[in-house]
């Protein structure tokens, strides 16, 4: 048993020291400083409770180098689904570190989550599951991205806002008494407010959604509170609990008076 | 748009572009002319493989130069709060960059106030005791116009071992710890006027 243990500590030490930057030199200032980081941040969202690390509540992938800092996947599995009742989303060294909020609802089935989210900087990432018992649970992963938050999107932003609020779902092919599948796409620059036009060397306002409702049969699957930090046109990964009927609701809302909303319908299981 | 490709991605890209190089546009990252003078279009985009008058460092080199203590000058932008950024959110900007380096937030940028040129000639005189001969390296991010815009004045100003290090924070990040830094106080203190441009 004490073996056990040791095998695992170390494991996870070794774990932590394969993810954890790279630092030739000084690399435990580094993480001191980056661990005083997280302390102010999880200060500043969630007071002074208590957040303990957890390996099996929730867990964080991520690719370990992103492609593109302005599009960075993000997959969260919570495997104990019935113990999760919401997940916040941190990117530490953003400037707005704060990047969502989730909360559950009886519709949800919340065993995996996925977005895609802007990253500023080589930096950790924490995930914190707020469980039914009202305790806090995180887990962290080192990432290396840089340049998301100010990355133009490459187009005009007449172009980048055409067709705002459109919304699309898809569902992946449903089997009678499991969780049912879906992502919903939502058109929207979701302008950082950090990006700047290099010819006239102006910056577009933030212009971000800021929370989206989705429902099932008028039941709640979750409430997202977004930031600057999502990547533009957002893509929500998430499962309804397959015991709901009924129409799918999405309203969406940005911090410019923005406001949309549209229905789908859930594919009826197939054998 | 400080998006590093991988290395092997890099070094494809320089393959690629080398095997076309004879049919490279100006605009291809191989072929990118020296501005006579300082650079004043769009601050971010390709830059000069050269710098008349400087050395240009890659990681390697600057490794080297970290013994002998050099002058490392960090002009990259900070990052902007948006005007309309909610009041009850966290906004904790940190700017993470090469330890012990002196940050002159957008301290390349042209054309520029008068004012904030003349305060960075007198903070680099300041930093370096009047030293013409110091070893000062500028860095911003890649693609980044700044660092070799705040190079090219040092160069201009008669200053004699002046290294531009254009892979940047990426550059060093990719071997290195960074550290968080506060811009130069006395850099920081200048009118606002242009201080985010």
């Amino acid at each position: 048993m004490k073996n056990t243990l040791l095998l695992a500590l170390g494991l996870t030490l070794s774990a932590a020291a394969i993810n954890g930057p790279a630092g030739a030199a000084g690399a435990s200032d580094g993480d001191a400083e980056r661990q005083a980081r997280w302390d102010e941040i999880a200060k500043s969202i969630f007071g002074a409770r208590k957040i303990e690390p957890t390996d099996t509540l929730i867990q964080i992938d991520a690719p370990a180098r992103a492609l593109d800092a302005a599009l960075v996947p993000i997959t969260l599995t919570m495997p104990d689904k019935g113990r999760i009742k919401g997940v916040h989303f941190v990117i530490d060294d953003n400037p707005s570190p704060y990047a969502a909020h989730f909360r559950f609802g009886p519709a949800a089935d919340p065993g995996e989550l996925r977005l895609r989210v802007r990253i500023n900087n080589y930096t950790n990432v924490h995930a914190v599951a707020e469980l039914t018992d009202g305790r806090l649970v995180e887990a962290t992963k080192f990432v290396k991205a840089s340049g998301g938050c100010s990355a133009p999107m490459g187009m005009s932003d007449e172009e980048a806002m055409r067709g705002m609020g459109d919304m699309k779902m898809k569902f992946a092919e449903s089997q009678p008494g499991k969780p049912l599948e879906a992502t919903l796409m939502i058109r929207h620059p979701n302008f950082s407010g950090m990006q700047m036009n290099q010819v006239t060397r102006d910056y577009t306002p933030a212009r971000y959604i800021q929370t989206v409702s989705v429902t099932y049969g008028g039941q709640t699957v979750f409430d997202l509170d977004g930031d600057i930090s999502i990547a533009s046109n957002p893509v929500i990964n998430f499962a309804l609990n397959p015991a709901g009927k009924g129409p799918i609701t999405v309203a969406a809302t940005d911090n410019q008076g923005g406001r949309w909303e549209h229905s789908f319908t859930a594919p009826s299981p197939s054998n | 748009m400080r998006r590093v490709p991988s290395a092997a991605l890099r070094g494809a890209t320089i393959l690629a572009a080398a095997l076309l190089l004879a049919a490279a546009p100006a605009d291809s990252p191989l072929n990118v002319p020296e501005p006579d003078g300082i650079w004043t279009g769009p601050q971010h985009g390709y830059t000069p493989a050269t710098l008349a008058g400087a050395t240009v460092v890659d990681i390697a080199a600057l490794d080297a130069l970290m013994p002998g203590g050099p002058l490392l000058l960090d002009v990259a932008i900070a990052d902007r709060k948006p005007q309309n950024f909610p009041a009850d959110r966290p906004w904790l900007p940190a700017h993470r960059s090469v330890p012990g380096a002196v940050w002159m937030p957008n301290a390349g940028a042209a054309p520029t106030d008068p004012a904030h040129e003349a305060l960075f000639y007198e903070r680099v005189a300041a930093l370096t005791g009047n030293d013409k001969g110091k070893v000062i390296v500028t860095f911003c991010h890649p693609d980044c116009w700044g660092s070799w815009n705040a190079a090219k004045r040092l160069v201009l100003k008669g200053y004699t071992r002046v290294h531009w290090f254009p892979e940047g924070i990426e550059g060093w990040q990719d071997k290195h710890e960074t550290a968080v830094i506060k811009p130069d106080p006395a850099w920081a203190a200048r009118a606002a006027g242009d201080a985010q441009r």
